[in-house]
Order: C-alpha cells, then sequence, then structure tokens
C-alpha cells in the first residue's frame, strides 16, 4: 500500500511537469516592441523620431568617429584644420590627415556604420508604414508624408555614404542584404529618394523635420556633387530660397556673422536646417553633440568645455582671412607670403600683440586666437588654451563653443566634460544657399547673379556691428567689402570660380564642407598640396604632417576592410 | 499568495528540524595506540572512528593515537586511504595496537557525479577530485579561487581585487562566450558560487567529460562542479577556525618610472630629436642647456599614495550534530578582508543551516540546506584606463602632487591652490589629461555595493523498495542589491567635471529547480547494476533591476546625496530579464561485471524556450567503459603494481548559455542615448524614438560539444604513486554565434545561429606520492592540464573576429585555424637604425631611423613593396601550453608545513602599458626610464625601444605590434603553511579535542621574465591576457588557528 503511494506520488510529480511543459518553455520577451504594434500612425512616427536621430551620426553605438559635422572628414581632410590636441590623443585621425589611411582605419568602419543603421532605421519606417497601410491603420495621405520624409532621409544617408566612399551599396526595404554589392551606379536611387522629399510641404510644424525646403537643397547639394548637374540644382535652389523652414518660420541671412554660433540663434532665421541637440534630456549626453565634444579649448580650470583641444585651424586657413587694401581676398593665394601673425612658442607671460594686418572679420569668428576676445570667456590667452602647441599650432576652434553665460543652461552638467552643448550642428545654412546658387549661376554663366548673391554674404560679413569687439574697439584690423561690380572676378568663368570657392572656404569655414567641397570642383590634389606645402613650413608641420602627400586616391576614403570581409567579397574596394 | 504560504510553513519546518535534533551522551574511557603497518611501519593520518559515532581522532606522525571512547561496548573503526579498514571491539582494553594491510582495491573512496555517489573505482567518466582540506590553504575566501592548480583540467585565472571571481574554465573554452562551468550545489544549478563560504563545503567533484556531465545535458558542456555542503553526524562538535593577516603592497613599478626631474629631461630629448624649439610652460626655454622645475614640482610615488598594507580577517564557526533520526550543521562565517588599493574592501558574513530527518523506519529521509550571504564591496575598474593602477603609476607624471602640502610654492599655477586640496592635471599646461587616482580613492570613499545571495533547497529521498530510492528535489537561488555612487566635482584637473553627479541602483532575482529522480541499484552474483533516471525543471534568468543618474547637487556633503537631490536627470533605467525554462529528462545505466569490467550509457533530453519552436529539444547522450586491468591474473605477478584501470568515454553535451533569451525575436525599441530625437528644437528634452533592435533567428539550436576522453588510473609501489592521465579531445559544433552583420544590415542585435565550431585537445594528469620516512610523513601532489585550443569555424564567408578594443583598435583577432583571443598586429623586425635603411626598406608610412621597422610579410599585389594592413600576423597566443600546481605537505611530530605552487606556461601578455609609458605622444602621462635612457638616439643605433619622439604614427604607436608581445609565463609559490598542533594531553584539560595553530606566507615569491607587474591577467575569452592596469596579487602574511570541541 504504502509503496503504491508513493508511485502515485512519483506519477503524479512527473505527469505535471510534463503536461506543463509545453506552455512552460514559451517565454515572451520582456521590455521591446514588436512590429504590430508600431503599425500605427503613432508608432511610424517614432520610428521616423529614431531615424532623424542619426542625423548628428551619432549614438551610444557610434561616437565621434561618425559626427555628421564632419569636422575630420570634411575639414581636417580638405585642410581648414588639423586633428589638433597632442599627437597620441585619438591617433586613428593621424592618418586621415597625412592621407595615409588604410581601409582598416576604425574612424571609416565607425562613419559606415553609423550611415547605414541610419538608413535601416528610414527602411523600418517605409516597411511599418506599408503594414500600417495594409491593415489600414493609417490613411494614404499620412502615408504618404511618412514615406516622403524617409525616403528624404534615405536619400541623405546615402548621399553622406557617396560622399565619402562613391562606390556605395544602396540599402532599401526591399533588399536582400544577401544579395546586396556596390558595383552599380547608385545616384539616380538617392536623387529620387531626395526627389520625394520636395514634395513634402514646407511648413511641417516642427523645426526638426525635413521639409520641401530642406530637401531641395539636399537635393541640389546631391545633383552639383553627384552628377555636376547645375542647371537642374540651380531650379531647386531657387525653389529654395523662397520656402521656409520645417517649422514654417522664414530663412534668411542673418544681420551679423557671429551670431550665427550662438546656441540661442541655432534655429534662427539663417538656419534651413540644424540637426538638433538636446542636452540634459536624460540621454547621458548623446544628444548633446557628442560628435564634437572633443573639439574645445584645453585649459585646466577656465577655458570653456574643459575638452580636448581637437580642431585646431591650420596657418593656412588663418592665412586665407588676409584682405587687400580693398578689402577682398587674396585669390591669387599670396595671402601666404604674408601670414597672419601668432603666439607659437610663447608662454602666456610672455608679451605679444596680435597680427596688425587688414582681415576678414569671420576669421575671429571662426578661429581663436591669442589677443582676440573669445565669446564672453575673455581674451584668448594663448598656449595655455592649447595643448600642444609644439603638434598642433595655436589656434582654437570656436564656432561651436558656448558662451559662458550659457553654461549648465545650453550645456550638459555632471558629465566628464562640458562640453556636450545643445548648439546643433548648422547642416543647411541660408549663406550655404546663396553660395551653392551663386555657384550654380557661374557654372551656367551667369556671373551677375553670381557676384550679387556673394556680395549679400560679405555684406553681411562687413556689417561692423558683427565684428568681434575688444571693449569698443573692433579686436583687429577688419577690412572687407564687396566684390566690385565691374572688372575682375566676375569678368570671368574662371575668375569667378576662384572667387566662389574662397568664399566659401572663408564663410563656411570649419563647418565640415572643404573636402567635399574640393571634390566636386575636382581640384583636390592639387589645392591640398599646395596647402600641405605651406602647411609643412609652419613650426609644427613636420611633427603634423610628416612625410604626407596627397595623391589622385585621396578624393575618396577607402572602403572600410572589415565591411568587404564582412560582404563575404560582394563589395569590392574603391581604389 | 501561496506561493508566500508555502514559504512560510517550509520555514516554520526548518525551525523546529534544527531545534529537535538531539544527542547523546554516555560514559567514557580512553583508548590509546600505535597504528603501523607491516611494510612501513607506524602510518600517520589514520582515522579512528567510534563505531556509529562521529567521535574520531587520527594518528600522529609517529602513528599514536588517543581516543575517548563511551564504553567497553565501543567498537573502533581504522581507515586510512589504501589499506584495509580494520574494526576492534575495545572491550576492557585501554591500548590496542593495530597493523593495517595494504588495500589492493583501493580507490574504495565515494565521490559525488551528477545524481548520485559512486566509488571511485566505478567511475568510467573523467572526475576530478578537489580536497577541501587543501583549498581552504588559500586565504581569498571564493571557492573558485580556490581552486587554482588543485586538480587538473581546470584553468583558473585571477586578481588581487578583493572579491574579484576568478575565471575558471574546464578543459578550455568550447564557445566564443560564457564558458564558466555548471556549479550544482546541492543539486541546485547555478553560474555562482562566490557567495558560498568555503568552509560549509564538504566535497567538490569536477565534472570534465562527457561521460561524467552529459547527465547534465544542456548546461554540461563547459564543464559540471559539483558541491555538497556539510552535513551533522552523531554527537555535537564545535569547530573555530580563524585567521588574520595582510596584504603588502611592495613597491609596485616605480623603480621603472620616471621621476619629476627625469621626465623634464625626456622632454629635452625629445625637442632633441625632433628638432623642435618651443618656451616650455614649466622648464622653461627649450634652448636652455636643462630644463628647470617649477617651485610646485612634487616627486609623487604614485603607487605608494594610492596603495597601503591591506588587513584581512575570517572566523568560522561551526556547530553539528545528530543522532539516529537527525542530524544538522550550522555554520556562521565572517570574512573582512581590504584591497592594497586605499579604500577598498569585501567584507562578506554567511550563515548555513543544514538539516536532515529519518522518518518511516528511516525510510524516508526529509531534508533542507540553505546558506545566505550579506556582503558590502568597494571596489575598483580593473583592466581598464580608469583602473588606479593605470590612472596612478603608468598615468601620472611624478612632479603631479597628489596632496597640496605647501601653497607658498604655489607660483605659477592654473588657480591659486591651496595646503590640503588635491593636486592634479589641471594644475598647469601639458600635465597629462589623467584624473589624480589618489583623490579619486578618496573622493569615492563613501560609495559602496550591497548585496545579498540565498542558494537552497529541501528534498524528500524516500527508499521505496531495498535499491530503489526517490528523490524529489526543490530549491533555488536569489540574490538582491544596491549600489550608490557619488561622483565629486573637481577643480584639479586638466578636464575638469564641473558638476556632481550621483547614479544608483539596486536589482533583485533568482532561480528555481524541481528535480524528481529515481535511482536504483542491485548486485546479482557477478552483475552490479546501478541506474537513475529523472525529471527535471528550471527557470533562471528571472529578475529587474533599476538604475538612476542624476546631477547637479547644491552641496557634496555625504549626509545630502540621495537621487531626489540632484537638479537635472541623466539617465533613468530600469530592466526586466526575459527568463530562460529549460525542462529535462535524464537517465543513466552503469553496469559492472565482476567488478573489473564496467559499461555507462546516458541520455539526457532537454527542452528550452531560448529556441524556436522546431529546435526546442536537444538529445546528449553519452557512452563510458572501464576496465580494471589490474585485477586481471596475468598482471598479478607485477609486484610494483597495485591498480590499475584504463576507462573510455564519448559523448555530446549541450550548451544554449550564449543566446540570448529574446533570440527568436525580431523587436524594435528605443532609449534616449540611441534613439530619441529634439524634433521640436527645445534644446533641453528629446522625443521618443524607436529603431530595430534585435534580428530575430527562429532557426538557431543547440550548440554540441563531443568529447572524447581516453584515461588511466594506477596505484604503485605499494599505493605510495598514483597517477591518474586523461587525453581528451571536445568538439565544439553548430557553436552558437552571432556573426557580425555587415553595417548595410544596421546595428540591431544580430542573432545567434549555429554556424562556429571549435576543438579543444590535451593531456591531464595527476600524480600524487605519499610516503613515511622515519617520524616524517610526505605528501606531495601534482597536477598538469595541457589546453590545445583551435578555432576551427567562425562563419559562412569570413574567417574572424576582433574583438575588444584600445585606444589604437583591437588586438586580438578570432580566426579560423588559431586559438581564441590571439594576438594580431604588425611584427617588429627591429628599429630603422640609419635613413638610408628607411630608403631601402620597404615603403612604410611614418619611417625614419628610430621608429619600428615593421615585417614585410605579405609582398604580393598591392601590398608589393609596402607595408600595409596585408602585413599584419600573428603576433602572440595568451592561453598557456599548460598550467600546473605542486603540493607538498609535511609533517614530523605536531609540526606539519604545506606548500603550494602554481604555474602558467607558454601563454603570451600584451603589456598594453608599454603604449603609455614607452613613447612620449601617448598622452603627457608618466614615461619609462628605458625611453630615456634606453631609447634610440644617433649615438645607440642598436636599441630595442624606440626614439624619444613627438610624432605618432603607422611607425610608432598607432597600430598593434609585436613590441608590446612578452612572455606572460610564471610560476608563483601560492603559499607557505607551517602549523603546529598542541599536544592532546595538554588539550584534554580543557576539554579541546584539536588545537593547531599556524602561520602563512601567500604569493611570496613569482619567477617571471614579465615586465610588468603581475603576470597572471585574466579576461574576455575573445580578448584575454592584456595588461592595462593589472590588479597585482601581491604577499600576505597570516596567522590562523583551527579549534574543535
Amino acid at each position: 500500500m504504502k509503496k503504491n503511494k508513493f508511485l502515485a506520488i512519483i506519477l503524479i510529480a512527473f505527469g505535471i511537469i510534463a503536461s506543463c511543459s509545453q506552455d512552460f518553455l514559451e517565454v515572451k520577451p520582456k521590455g521591446s516592441l514588436d512590429e504590430g504594434v508600431l503599425a500605427t500612425e503613432k508608432g511610424i512616427n517614432t520610428l521616423l523620431i529614431g531615424a532623424y536621430s542619426l542625423l548628428d551620426g551619432v549614438s551610444s553605438q557610434f561616437g565621434w568617429e561618425a559626427a555628421s559635422s564632419n569636422w575630420v572628414y570634411g575639414d581636417i581632410r580638405g585642410m581648414v584644420g588639423n586633428k589638433g590636441t597632442d599627437s597620441g590623443d585619438q591617433p586613428d585621425i593621424n592618418p586621415l590627415q597625412s592621407f595615409s589611411e588604410t581601409s582598416e582605419n576604425p574612424y571609416l568602419n565607425v562613419k559606415w556604420r553609423s550611415v547605414y543603421e541610419a538608413v535601416s532605421r528610414c527602411n523600418s519606417a517605409i516597411a511599418v508604414t506599408k503594414k500600417a497601410l495594409e491593415q489600414k491603420t493609417i490613411t494614404q495621405a499620412q502615408a504618404d508624408v511618412f514615406i516622403q520624409q524617409a525616403r528624404a532621409l534615405r536619400g541623405w544617408y546615402h548621399f553622406e555614404a557617396w560622399r565619402m566612399w562613391e562606390k556605395i551599396p544602396y540599402v532599401d526595404e526591399t533588399t536582400d542584404q544577401t544579395k546586396l554589392d556596390n558595383k552599380a551606379d547608385v545616384r539616380d536611387k538617392i536623387l529620387a529618394d531626395l526627389q520625394e522629399g520636395t514634395k513634402l510641404p514646407n511648413d511641417m510644424k516642427q523645426v526638426g523635420r525635413f521639409n520641401g525646403t530642406v530637401c531641395n537643397v539636399l537635393l541640389a547639394k546631391a545633383k552639383m556633387q553627384m552628377k555636376k548637374d547645375y542647371a537642374g540644382a540651380l531650379a531647386n535652389l531657387n525653389t529654395a530660397k523662397t520656402g521656409t523652414k520645417p517649422d514654417g518660420s522664414a530663412i534668411g541671412l542673418a544681420p551679423t556673422y557671429g551670431e550665427v554660433f550662438d546656441i540661442v540663434n541655432r534655429n534662427g532665421i539663417e538656419t534651413i536646417y540644424t540637426v538638433q541637440y538636446s542636452v540634459n534630456d536624460g540621454s547621458g549626453a548623446w544628444n548633446g553633440g557628442w560628435g564634437e565634444v572633443l573639439n574645445f579649448p584645453y585649459k585646466g580650470g577656465g577655458s570653456p568645455g574643459g575638452c580636448c583641444g581637437f580642431f585646431q585651424a591650420t596657418q593656412e586657413f588663418v592665412n586665407s582671412f588676409r584682405t587687400s587694401t580693398a578689402g577682398l581676398p587674396l585669390l591669387d593665394n599670396s595671402y601666404n607670403t604674408q601670414p597672419v601673425k601668432s603666439d607659437q612658442g610663447l608662454t602666456p607671460a610672455a608679451p605679444f600683440t596680435p597680427d596688425a594686418g587688414n582681415l576678414d572679420p569671420r576669421l575671429d569668428w571662426t578661429v581663436g586666437r591669442r589677443g582676440i576676445p573669445y565669446w564672453d570667456w575673455g581674451k584668448h590667452t594663448g598656449s595655455d588654451w592649447v595643448r600642444d602647441q609644439t603638434y598642433a599650432g595655436p589656434y582654437s576652434p570656436k564656432k561651436q563653443v558656448y558662451k559662458k553665460s550659457q553654461e549648465g543652461q545650453y550645456t550638459e552638467v555632471g558629465n566628464w566634460t562640458s562640453g556636450w552643448t545643445a548648439n546643433g550642428y548648422r547642416m543647411v545654412r541660408y549663406a550655404d544657399l546663396l553660395l551653392l546658387l551663386a555657384e550654380c549661376q557661374i557654372e551656367t554663366n551667369d556671373l551677375a547673379g553670381a557676384r550679387t548673391n556673394i556680395n549679400l554674404i560679405r555684406k553681411r560679413a562687413a556689417n561692423p556691428a558683427g565684428f568681434v569687439m575688444d571693449g569698443t574697439a573692433p579686436a583687429a584690423k577688419y577690412v572687407i567689402s564687396e566684390y566690385p561690380t565691374t572688372g575682375a572676378p566676375f569678368d570671368s568663368q574662371a575668375n569667378a570660380r576662384v572667387a566662389l570657392r574662397m568664399e566659401r572656404k572663408l564663410e563656411l569655414g570649419m563647418e565640415g564642407h572643404r573636402w567635399f567641397d574640393l571634390n566636386r570642383w575636382g581640384i583636390t590634389q592639387t589645392e591640398l598640396t599646395r596647402v600641405l606645402t605651406y602647411e609643412k613650413t609652419v613650426p609644427w608641420g613636420t611633427n603634423m604632417y610628416g612625410t604626407a602627400s596627397v595623391g589622385p586616391e585621396d578624393i575618396t576614403f577607402p572602403i572600410p576592410q572589415r565591411q568587404i570581409d564582412l560582404s563575404n567579397g560582394r563589395l569590392v574596394q574603391n581604389r | 499568495m501561496r506561493i508566500t504560504k508555502v514559504f512560510q510553513r517550509i520555514t516554520l519546518l526548518l525551525f523546529v528540524m534544527v531545534l529537535s535534533a538531539g544527542f547523546v551522551w554516555a560514559q567514557e574511557k580512553t583508548v590509546t595506540g600505535v597504528v603501523s603497518t607491516p611494510a612501513e611501519g607506524p602510518l600517520p593520518g589514520v582515522s579512528i572512528v567510534v563505531q556509529g559515532t562521529t567521535v574520531g581522532t587520527i594518528t600522529d606522525v609517529s602513528g599514536k593515537y588517543s581516543i575517548r571512547v563511551p564504553g567497553p561496548s565501543a567498537v573502533l573503526v581504522y581507515s586510512s586511504v589504501g589499506f584495509i579498514t580494520q574494526t576492534i571491539p575495545v572491550g576492557s582494553q585501554t591500548a590496542i595496537d593495530v597493523s593495517l594491510e595494504p588495500d589492493v582495491k583501493a580507490l574504495s573512496e565515494v565521490v559525488v557525479t551528477g545524481y548520485s555517489t559512486q566509488r571511485k573505482r566505478d567511475i568510467t567518466g573523467a572526475v576530478g577530485v578537489v580536497k577541501t582540506e587543501d583549498i581552504k590553504t588559500v586565504p581569498v575566501g571564493n571557492i573558485t579561487s580556490q581552486l587554482q592548480g588543485r586538480t587538473s583540467g581546470i584553468t583558473v585565472t585571477g586578481d588581487g581585487q578583493p572579491g574579484s571571481v576568478a575565471k575558471l574554465r574546464i578543459r578550455g573554452p568550447g564557445s566564443f562566450e560564457n564558458n564558466n562551468p555548471l556549479y550544482i550545489v546541492d543539486g541546485i544549478p547555478t553560474t555562482d558560487i562566490s557567495y558560498i563560504n568555503p568552509n560549509d563545503v564538504e566535497t567538490i567533484s569536477v565534472l570534465k567529460d562527457a561521460g561524467a556531465a552529459s547527465i547534465y545535458g544542456s548546461r554540461a558542456s563547459a564543464g559540471v562542479i559539483v558541491l555538497t555542503t556539510k552535513k551533522g553526524a552523531k554527537g555535537v562538535k564545535v569547530t573555530y577556525d580563524m585567521f588574520t593577516g595582510f596584504k603588502a603592497p611592495g613597491a609596485g613599478p616605480t623603480a621603472d618610472l620616471l621621476t619629476a626631474q627625469e621626465y623634464a629631461n625626456l622632454q629635452w630629448l625629445v625637442y632633441k630629436n625632433d628638432g623642435t624649439t618651443e618656451v616650455h610652460p614649466l622648464y622653461g626655454d627649450s634652448k636652455n642647456a636643462k630644463p628647470t622645475l617649477p617651485k610646485w614640482a612634487a616627486n609623487t610615488d604614485w603607487y605608494d599614495v594610492i596603495t597601503d598594507n591591506a588587513p584581512m580577517t575570517n572566523h568560522d564557526l561551526t556547530l553539528s550534530g545528530g543522532n539516529e533520526s537527525a542530524n544538522f550543521f550550522i555554520g556562521l562565517g565572517v570574512f573582512q578582508e581590504d584591497g592594497i588599493i586605499i579604500y577598498t574592501n569585501n567584507d562578506k558574513y554567511t550563515g548555513r543551516i543544514n538539516s536532515e530527518f529519518k522518518v518511516l523506519n528511516n525510510k524516508l529521509k526529509i531534508g533542507e540546506n540553505f546558506s545566505f550571504r550579506y556582503g558590502s564591496n568597494r571596489g575598483v575598474a580593473n583592466l581598464s584606463e580608469d583602473s588606479p593602477i593605470q590612472m596612478g603609476p603608468y598615468r601620472s607624471q611624478s612632479i603631479v602632487p597628489h596632496v597640496i602640502t605647501a601653497a607658498s610654492a604655489m607660483q605659477g599655477t592654473s588657480r591659486p591652490f591651496v595646503v590640503g586640496e588635491f593636486g592634479g592635471t589641471g594644475m598647469a599646461p601639458r600635465l597629462g589629461n589623467n584624473s589624480n587616482a589618489y583623490a579619486n580613492q578618496v573622493r569615492g570613499k563613501d560609495n559602496g555595493n550591497y548585496f545579498i545571495n540565498m542558494i537552497g533547497s529541501i528534498y524528500a529521498d524516500v527508499e521505496l523498495m531495498k535499491g530503489l530510492n526517490f528523490r524529489t528535489t526543490l530549491g533555488g537561488t536569489w540574490y538582491n542589491g544596491a549600489n550608490y555612487n557619488f561622483s565629486n566635482s573637481t577643480y584639479e584637473r586638466s578636464e575638469n567635471v564641473g558638476t556632481p553627479s550621483m547614479s544608483e541602483g539596486s536589482w533583485y532575482g533568482g532561480t528555481w529547480n524541481w528535480t524528481n529522480q529515481v535511482n536504483w541499484e542491485k548486485t546479482f552474483g557477478d552483475h552490479k547494476v546501478a541506474a537513475l533516471a529523472g525529471y527535471a525543471a528550471n527557470k533562471y534568468g528571472i529578475g529587474r533591476s533599476l538604475d538612476g543618474a542624476v546631477a547637479g547637487f547644491f552641496s557634496d556633503a555625504l549626509d545630502y546625496r540621495n537621487l531626489s537631490n540632484g537638479q537635472t536627470v541623466q539617465d533613468a533605467n530600469s530592466y526586466v530579464g526575459t527568463p530562460v525554462t529549460l525542462v529535462s529528462q535524464f537517465a543513466k545505466v552503469d553496469y559492472s561485471f565482476m567488478e573489473k569490467y564496467i559499461l555507462s550509457a546516458t541520455l539526457r533530453r532537454d527542452g528550452s524556450s531560448v529556441f524556436g519552436q522546431d529546435n526546442k529539444y536537444g538529445f546528449f547522450p553519452a557512452f563510458a567503459a572501464g576496465w580494471h586491468l589490474g585485477d586481471e591474473a596475468f598482471l598479478d605477478d607485477v609486484a610494483w603494481l597495485d591498480q590499475l584501470k584504463i576507462r573510455g568515454s564519448w559523448g555530446q553535451m549541450g550548451n544554449q548559455n550564449a543566446v540570448s533569451a529574446e533570440n527568436a525575436f525580431f523587436l524594435y525599441g528605443g532609449d534616449a542615448a540611441n534613439s530619441f530625437y529634439d524634433i521640436s528644437g527645445t534644446g533641453n528634452s528629446s522625443v521618443q524614438g524607436f529603431r530595430p533592435t534585435r534580428i530575430g533567428n527562429p532557426n538557431a539550436k543547440w550548440e554540441t560539444n563531443e568529447t572524447m576522453d581516453i584515461g588511466f588510473e594506477a596505484q604503485l609501489f605499494n599505493n605510495k604513486f598514483g597517477i591518474v592521465l586523461d587525453w581528451y579531445s571536445k568538439q565544439t559544433k553548430d557553436l552558437l554565434y552571432n556573426p557580425e552583420l555587415p553595417g548595410t544590415a544596421g546595428s540591431a542585435s544580430q542573432p545567434y545561429v549555429n554556424v562556429a565550431s571549435m576543438s579543444n585537445k590535451g593531456i591531464d594528469l595527476e600524480l600524487t606520492y605519499r610516503d613515511n620516512i622515519g617520524k616524517l610523513g610526505l605528501n606531495i601532489s601534482g597536477t598538469f592540464t595541457s589546453i590545445n585550443n583551435e578555432i576551427t569555424k567562425i562563419a559562412e564567408g569570413f574567417t574572424y573576429f576582433d574583438y575588444g578594443g584600445s585606444r589604437i583598435g583591437a588586438f586580438t583577432r578570432n580566426e579560423e585555424g588559431q586559438p581564441m583571443a590571439s594576438f594580431y598586429g604588425y611584427k617588429v623586425e627591429g628599429l630603422f637604425k640609419t635613413a638610408a635603411e628607411v630608403t631601402s626598406a620597404p615603403t612604410q608610412d611614418g619611417a625614419e631611423p628610430g621608429f619600428f621597422r615593421y615585417a614585410n610579410l605579405d609582398n604580393t599585389g598591392a601590398s608589393k613593396g609596402k607595408i600595409d594592413p596585408k602585413d599584419r600576423t600573428f603576433i602572440g597566443n595568451p592561453n598557456p601550453d599548460f598550467t600546473y600546481g605542486l603540493n607538498l605537505g609535511l609533517n614530523y611530530a605536531n609540526f606539519d608545513l604545506n606548500a603550494f605552487f602554481y604555474g602558467s606556461q607558454g601563454n603570451d601578455l600584451f603589456n598594453w602599458n608599454k603604449w603609455w609609458i614607452d613613447f612620449w605622444p601617448s598622452f603627457q602621462g608618466q614615461k619609462s626610464k628605458d625611453l630615456l635612457y634606453n631609447s634610440w638616439t644617433t649615438s645607440n643605433a642598436n636599441a630595442t625601444i624606440p626614439k624619444a619622439s613627438n610624432k605618432s604614427n603607422f611607425s610608432t604607436n598607432t597600430v598593434a605590434s609585436s613590441y608590446y608581445v612578452e612572455d606572460g609565463s610564471f610560476l608563483r609559490l601560492k603559499t607557505l603553511q607551517l602549523g603546529y598542533t598542541l599536544p592532546a594531553n595538554l588539550l584534554s584539560k580543557i576539554w579541546v579535542k584539536n588545537l593547531r595553530v599556524y602561520v602563512q606566507g601567500v604569493n611570496l615569491f613569482t619567477l617571471t621574465k614579465y615586465s610588468g607587474l603581475d603576470p597572471e591577467i585574466s579576461g574576455d575569452d575573445r580578448s584575454h591576457g592584456i595588461d592595462s592596469g593589472n590588479y597585482p596579487t601581491v604577499r600576505q602574511f597570516i596567522f590562523g588557528l583551527n579549534l574543535s570541541l
């Protein structure tokens, strides 16, 4: 009897486990969502927000290597800036600036992965929109606006990749990853995506969205860069010029140059599209300009940011701001024979008088240099703001730097440095639009139109209300004027090009455009060889550039070797 | 809640069990005598027990014993491993001399294996048995570290940080992730035993091959370690063990590093080498013949200021006892240990209650095991840039004062520093960007972690008929904890923290397990069968956690520190574990014929929730055989051979540890750091956004280890020598790996797929020797473990993945045909001696005299005539060829001496510290004496240390190269202990049964060629052996005593 009881208990016990086991082995994931939940208007919108959120290039998966402000790829590679700081910090930038990077360079792989993660987010939004349409949880009109935004973003991200590597794979929501390669010409697909974005209304209610105007400019940029289609771009730019910001407000030139870069004006009249940064928003600073967090002066307990002394201007770039007695740039590059004086090699205690020659006032909004007031931080005191002058020279970056009075309000608090700011990247600003327009005008032989647009910019720069002031007097001898209506340089297409190209350098310097501009103009190797030759003669030039030289292959970056390996050989190297 | 009620009842039951265990007393007398053997004379270490009780003693070195017996009816049992046990009724005798005969059938020891206990003689699998007395000689307070070198087949790597859990691998890593073995504690599976008090442990068995371990099927592939904890025996026993001592940090790396003046001299050398001039902000004009130091210059020994002698103390008190129908064991432990880094510690307080009842004429046993640990610790980052070891000695210039002592000298600093303030890199330019490691420790002294762990089980074991038992065991584990960490704002750094911030978190979680099994044993003449079968259900990964971080505190005051007092929320997260469930059926049959021929078969079937519908279940069979060759007639003439068994096994074990519980699902999610965007341009808020977070794979299935093992065990020369030798091969197939997807697929978590494979082969060897030479007792044992690891496949289409990162990228590569975590980079052939050599060499970016010349290993295609990534190669292997342990035991009269050595041979280390200190441009931190005195100059062109230069490029410090790779072999005297047992006649007057005192030195010396602080360096299986500021294992000096009543 007893035994039977025990056996009965055992059998019951086994039976319980056996009968439960099927359900017992079904465990649903916690804390996540599946596609079904997201196929609604609200759900798609969050996916779209996710796609917008990589416009800055960074997330906790991708750091400053992927920054869409392109300070490394646009400006350091384009030689308006150098890596700055000391030679051992972020050593992977060293070969990028000395034109000797290999396909194994980690920066390139991070940039690649960031751009394509952004593309995959766009494709998720599109796929889920289509699903929602099938399920009729949204209307066709709602779907259109979602898809237009997602495609414009997808086009932009692909364009970013194209500017870096040219031979790129194009990924859409239907792509079979196992068949993807980079053999086809993808430019038309990029243009088609951006074209779709131009159908968006201008008033998107929120300043962080793409609208028709933004997309017209982006499309024009892509047409110019990829296809030299200046006539086509001209039409888009003319449309954009009469447009609005994404929140429906007006666009135009800000009255003075310097104010454009003040955080409070990040969404001011000048900016057509600003990549939105936010601080103290619970993201642990990842939304606060992480991509540029290294690019602040370097001084213990006193200077803005606190880290890490990267992104210093090159001497050649600083010299470019030299103006003639007539207040015009030295278009023959003779400025290098009268370089701007610096405090290189001096301690802060040693006496120093800043350069007394004629200068374009935009210099002192673009570059921090000794003796010149630096926002409201007082005068730049020289080598104590710089990590290692013997490696990278005497200059500091300035355009993204916040004001002392803004610390804590527009900067992240409680992290290892205070250089996370709300100073969003001015991805498309009105002056850029005018200069792109002028470029198209020159290429289509409307030199007078080009001059008018360029002069609008010079006139703004010449507004004395916008000079950096030392007390009541201008901080340096600012001499600047508009181009004359007759004679050089707008007497020939060739001369006009030189003027346009110089104007972009001066107006948009340190804003991430230079190397891409040079590539568009087809002068990368000659121009950078010229700059490099000069830059090697400055006291820090050998440490920085060694035996560097610019080759014909340096108009792209190599496709990351890891990506070629991962593609099982379907991706081919671009050089 | 129903469960709450059940637990209330269980608690009540346990309480009653403990109290009701009674004791038996009787009248006593003392028996003395000598135990000897015909061949060897007096025999020490023989166990003498009064039959049916726990009263017992052991013979001393001269074979003498003295024991108190209850009365004339008592029967004494004399036993010793390797000898035939004798039982002698006491009667009226008071002196009994005994002669023990050698037991030709040794190996009668009983070993705990999977779901059963077996005689060692009957075991056909590879099982390592660790003596708990041995491991306790290593005073670290956690079993994992103590297992180092104690049995073959185990590799243990740890570090010197208090409370850190060493990495334990059984027969090498079989998988890319999570090669931690499965621990079974009193029948309950767990992955963590760090909270179990070593003093509570009765037996430890290591199941190494499929023959032994596949009974644990799906979780066995990384090996299984079975622990049982102590039970009470008849009578009452009280023990108290304690030790106390301290750790001495030693001198650290200071002698290899520069003083403040030397550092300035090095700057002058760099100017000279680079041809640069400037007015140095600290040292004056570079044109001056010599640098001058500023007035505030210190000469800080950073290792010295961040370390201190660290006390440690352990107390263990146990009370155990029982009678025929019940027994209990209560253990209490206190372990307090400071780290050699100031303000670090690890304290733990443990308690255990084990009890068992026999009812229904002893046919039903019910019992429980329960243990509890409360711990608190304050640790530091290890093997990282933020570790004090890296931040202090290797990254801090000597010129920086750790604390300001004389404000009068504070001229020319960035702000007026006052006495008592911390010094730091922000005092002046060119001091680097590191933080003050001393200040970090002082500021963090009030931070901490607290945790509670519990493990327990209740069981019932019923004898259904003779030889047939049913057992059910229900148990689980539970943990919870909390931590908080306040970060002060700083004023002394070059990169200051502007506002204080604080993070705080708490977590809880657990597992449960229910096992039902039937064990059957029967002997029919020469045939003996032992079989078991069972069913188990298991759930783990249950739990939640909560983390918050805020910044902007009005005050740094200690009492003000909580999350509510911060101004700005930086982070607010919670995590909910997706649990994993398993159901399992298992069966095992052992059959032996004439006690000579043994066959064993095991089958396990597991179902797991992590796999999709079609792949939930896996089968894991194993077969093993043994032959007692030594018992065969044809070997009878071989007099020196006492025992010889050969055995072999083949089987499969499973693994699913790597796989996320969410692996089968395609998921979306989002968080502020990854996918939120400030779409309205507020500047201080962001809107929720989502992204694909996981790509699902419903087709993943079990990873399988196929293991083969051939071994033999022998006893030689009157059982003085013992040898156990195993050759094994462990092949992992369908290895679950989440191959990196191309960037174009997005960056959602990649799914685990069954693509890779791995091979481990090696030899395990254990040798023992014991003898008595006159009064001297000698006991020597050695273990030897060799592992040959090779990745045989990664995934279709690609052959490698790099793992880990650094300021110059990853330098470990996992590639087919190579051992895991091999170092990969450029091979340094030497330094360029002359400009002419640079010109004639293959093109190499940054090449110049005094910089590295790399080997041109690939000279084809685009790589022809130049050094490019194709010239990289495997430059080192962090996996040892073999590891070994050697235990020496001596006793003479009442003295005993124990020495234990552990060594690792043939492993390379990547000395990442060299990057910081051997290259001027690797940040403006501390530099090496080598760089100043032994580096390349035109007059020292044969140097091996590259030229001191401010150039950072491909030819200097921006790529991984063989320059950093060093031989990491070492031999360490882990412990040396000298004990003295007080004479029994002295102790009996104070009712003490046994009292032993000892002194001990730990880690007294380490023989190694490695130039860093400590060659024992752990790390992730995919990237380890990289010295980036390793918390060193240092000398300890201990006094202790063992007392029993």
